[in-house]
């Protein structure tokens, strides 16, 4: 039988329905583009990071550097690597994600902020997958089990957050005309690594420090992941409402430069 | 209903803006059949991929008071790395259609067998804007933007698209560009003239006609 006309959204419960449509249509797309259906398909998405971070762990772990505070190595680093992973691959698609599907904006349903949010939503979920069977591998093979599994979640969340308002400006840069957007944000990412509180924690640093050190949104999200995991024992600085702000302030801009760009992708 | 108010469009080229729209006011209704002429270059397509919300202008308003078919003619709605059955998939999910039901009625009106399986960029464009139709077919929208014809495809299917289109009439609008005469008179009851970055409105199609044939 033949389902009823489709109505326009004049509702905001209708709207919803729509967006979330749209959202999961996207998500669903995004996966069959990327992996196939053929092979390893889905799996892929939850194996590159894990493979990536395993290998910089395992790394750390055979150097034997040992941390301060006698924090266990592997875990640290497999929390250092995940977020980042999230951040670059929030940031670095970002810049040919508009263009790059120009298709999907022959349905007027689909706007540019859906493409850019399913991308986010669907890199999150990619890397929470790995982290949680990551960290049920650690728990079994060592015995150190996190602390608050759920405050670690947040803490992704927050990154993933943080990203997706810089991804919002980076499009957004794109389609206005700085084509060239795309090779500084690569080595900007690299280069963001050293700074971002990957590879350190806030204490190790004389108090002056500290101060300046605290500037970066990202150590904040860094030391609460890591304070979730092993628990109160070394001191962690963070602040969620300063890293809050960052994530208000970011996405806020990105969407308001998103409005500007749009009437300049050309498709 | 849809209204267009006041709608500019310019394009960035070789530094320079270059103005294609100036200032487009219209307003469709539901059952209207409205033909689009206009010279090459004149800015039809532009219009069109304004009002589907492919692009979108650079000032004025187009307000959508039901839903609007992506330009059809155009392969453009198709992802060429997915299969025939995955954008026929994905479609039906942005409009909240039953996905099995989608993909049974492209199957069938589309007649594509076993190439539903494969890739989109291995389909000629014949085959491409079969799909594309069947799709905005089973969508079923309050308005269709054909875009100079959906003769792309062998001539029985054209027939076949012209003949659903044409049953849609009553319930749906239908928003055709063309420079062909002879389209206008068989689908439309009325015509406007693109010209100038503006639009001009005929109620009789022979006076649209003289208008256009005066340029």
């Amino acid at each position: 039988m033949r389902p009823g006309p489709i109505l326009p959204e004049p509702s905001l419960s209708r709207s919803l329905r729509v967006q979330f449509n749209v959202l999961g249509a996207l998500i669903m797309r995004e996966m069959h583009a990327r992996f196939g259906r053929e092979n390893l398909g889905y799996v892929w998405l939850f194996v590159e990071p894990m493979i990536l971070a395993g290998c910089v762990a395992t790394l750390h772990h055979i150097a034997g550097h040992g941390l301060p505070g006698g924090l266990a190595p592997f875990p640290f680093y497999v929390l250092s690597y995940t977020p980042y992973y999230l951040l670059r691959s929030i940031v670095t698609r970002a810049s040919t994600a508009l263009e790059a599907n120009a298709p999907l904006f022959y349905h007027a349903r689909v706007r540019l902020h859906d493409v850019l949010m399913a991308r986010t939503i669907l890199e999150c979920a990619a890397v929470l997958v790995a982290l949680s069977i990551f960290l049920t591998g650690v728990g079994i093979v060592t015995g150190n089990w996190p602390r608050d599994p759920l405050g670690i979640a947040m803490g992704l969340v927050l990154m993933a957050l943080l990203m997706h308002g810089i991804a919002l400006l980076v499009a957004s840069l794109g389609v206005l005309g700085a084509h060239n957007v795309d090779r500084i944000v690569h080595p900007a990412t690299y280069l963001s690594l050293p700074a971002s509180g990957a590879f350190f924690m806030v204490w190790w640093f004389p108090a002056e420090m500290q101060q300046m050190i605290l500037w970066i949104p990202t150590v904040h999200i860094y030391e609460f992941v890591r304070h979730s995991y092993y628990g109160d024992v070394v001191p962690f600085h963070y602040d969620l409402l300063y890293l809050g702000a960052w994530i208000l302030v970011t996405n806020t801009l990105g969407l308001v430069a998103l409005r500007a760009a749009r009437p300049h992708l050309e498709t | 209903m849809l209204r267009l108010d006041g709608v500019w469009k310019s394009y960035r080229v070789r530094g320079r803006d270059k103005e294609v729209l100036r200032g487009v006011d219209a307003t469709v209704r539901k059952g209207d059949a409205i033909g689009i002429l206009g010279r090459n270059g004149a800015g039809k397509s532009t219009l069109m991929r304004l009002i589907a919300g492919v692009e979108h202008p650079n000032a004025g308003r187009i307000h959508r008071e039901m839903s609007i078919s992506w330009p059809l003619g155009y392969g453009g709605a198709l992802h060429s790395n997915l299969s025939g059955a995955d954008n026929v998939r994905f479609v039906a999910r942005i409009y909240g259609r039953p996905v099995d039901w989608t993909l049974g009625f492209c199957e069938e009106f589309a007649e594509l067998g076993e190439h539903m399986r494969m890739p989109v960029r291995t389909y000629s464009s014949g085959m491409q804007s079969r799909l594309a139709l069947a799709l905005s077919l089973a969508v079923d929208f309050d308005c269709y933007l054909v875009d100079e014809m959906v003769a792309a495809g062998d001539a029985r299917f054209a027939g076949r698209g012209r003949e659903e289109l044409m049953a849609r009439r009553g319930r749906a609008a239908l928003i055709l560009v063309s420079h062909s005469e002879e389209l206008v008179r068989n689908f439309c009851t009325s015509a406007a003239v693109l010209q100038d970055g503006k639009l001009h409105f005929h109620e009789d199609l022979d006076q649209a006609f003289a208008a256009y044939r005066a340029l």
